[in-house]
């Protein structure tokens, strides 16, 4: 198995203010998700669901 | 009693399955193919196939439209927000649908009249109805269109239309925060920040007839077989030195041999092109066996430095190289990060398959496109993490 990685700048998630949580598409159809309190730059994001996909947060 | 007429149909699918995407009933992944359940279809044909981030969408030979998956943005068009897991019939549609093309959660229908309607998450812009639209679980007229549309393409935020008359309409803000980071501070042009199709510039003296888009790319192929790349090309998706390109820019022929371009796929970053030969060529990231050929490092300095500038210098070089096995492709599908092909009358499939999308029951990446055994496709379709073949019956199944 071999695990999804990118770094995605904070400005190009998806916020939902109902969740106050940030997204970003995961290629495998769900979302990578963080809140708003954990959203600073560095943070990985472990993929939902089975994925062990990451997503990294870079800095603008 | 039963006649002899028609062949059996069947619809296989399987991958990623969180939201019921392979229409089997149930929310499990699949690492092989397993029948989907086309009951609603009651035999018809089947035309064109695609899918979103978690929604499948089947356009029929009489051009209706089968629905199932994820349904949280309206992306089905059912009027609801409600997923299903089984294959339902879009009721209020009263088109005749030639085409379909699903963004993230998002989808775009093409009628026999050229006419594209759109359902689903507008937050980017993405339906190309303006901005006062959230979403919308009804199916929408582009209506900025004026002149009948030939294809469309969704990526991951954005949406390509090329129109009879020749001209590439763009729509959605997709690549806004990019292009604004790359082009900084350099005005954005138009069409890359635009919630209504906005024309593309720089085409104008040539004939596109086909476009696909990336997650953060787009590509449009001419009449004359040219390829035209803009957009993110951060994983040297676009060939160049650059890290974004705001306008079409051409995509040097001698990169294919010389060959013309016949046919065009995406995934998220990476892209597949047919040549007139029928030879098939691969480019972009390749990390995951994207590219279906060893992601080798190319000795050309210049094309060296092109991916090296492209990756910030830590990821591989991948220029355009032909994949031999797939010569001859008579279809060819791409999923985010993964890609089904029918070669020959097999099925063949490559790239990520951490959730089985491959359909070799495992979740090892493939690196070369490798058989799926047993099968009899007759056409290929895929969302991001997932795989869908209409195929014909197989004997003893």
């Amino acid at each position: 198995m071999s695990v999804f990685h990118d770094e995605v700048e904070i400005e190009d998630f998806e916020y939902d203010e109902d969740t106050e949580t940030y997204y970003f598409p995961c290629p495998c159809g769900d979302r990578f998700a963080i809140t708003k309190d954990l959203f600073v730059s560095g943070e990985i994001i472990e993929a939902p669901s089975s994925s062990e996909s990451r997503l990294e947060l870079a800095q603008s | 009693m039963e006649t002899k007429s028609q062949p059996e149909i069947s619809l296989l699918s399987w991958g990623a399955n969180s939201y019921g995407q392979l229409g089997q009933g149930h929310v499990e992944d699949q690492s092989a193919p397993r029948l989907s359940d086309t009951a609603a279809l009651q035999s018809r044909a089947v035309r064109t196939v695609s899918g979103g981030g978690g929604h499948s969408v089947f356009v029929t030979e009489n051009g209706e439209v089968f629905v199932c998956g994820q349904n949280n943005r309206g992306q089905l068009g059912l009027g609801h927000n409600t997923d299903i897991s089984t294959l339902q019939l879009c009721p209020s549609l009263n088109q005749t649908v030639t085409n379909v093309t699903c963004g993230w959660d998002f989808t775009l229908l093409l009628t026999d009249c050229g006419q594209v309607l759109a359902c689903g998450s507008n937050a980017f812009g993405q339906l190309g109805v303006g901005p006062t639209v959230r979403h919308s679980a009804d199916l929408l007229f582009v209506e900025c269109l004026k002149d009948p549309v030939v294809s469309v393409a969704a990526g991951l935020r954005h949406s390509l239309a090329v129109t009879d008359s020749g001209c590439v309409y763009q729509w959605g803000t997709g690549l806004f925060s990019l292009a604004k980071r790359a082009l900084s501070p350099h005005p954005i042009p138009s069409h890359l920040c635009s919630k209504v199709p906005c024309l593309v510039p720089g085409l104008d003296q040539k004939t596109p007839h086909l476009v696909a888009a990336g997650s953060a790319h787009c590509v449009c192929l001419t009449e004359d077989g040219d390829l035209f790349l803009w957009g993110s090309n951060k994983h040297g998706q676009l060939t160049t030195t650059e890290p974004f390109l705001s306008s079409p820019t051409l995509l040097k022929r001698s990169l294919l041999d010389g060959e013309k371009v016949i046919n065009l796929w995406s995934g998220w970053t990476h892209i597949v092109a047919q040549t007139e030969s029928g030879r098939v060529f691969t480019w972009g990231r390749g990390g995951y066996g994207q590219l279906g050929r060893q992601a080798s490092i190319n000795q050309n300095p210049e094309q060296q430095s092109a991916g090296a500038l492209a990756e910030g210098g830590n990821q591989e070089v991948c220029l355009p190289a032909e994949v031999k096995v797939l010569n001859g492709a008579t279809q060819i599908a791409c999923g985010s990060e993964h890609n089904l092909a029918i070669v020959g009358g097999c099925l063949l499939s490559w790239g990520w398959n951490e959730h089985g999308m491959c359909g070799d029951g495992s979740q090892t990446d493939v690196f070369q496109p490798q058989l799926i055994s047993g099968l009899r496709p007759l056409l290929i379709g895929c969302g991001a993490g997932h795989s869908m073949a209409v195929c014909a019956a197989a004997t003893g199944s």
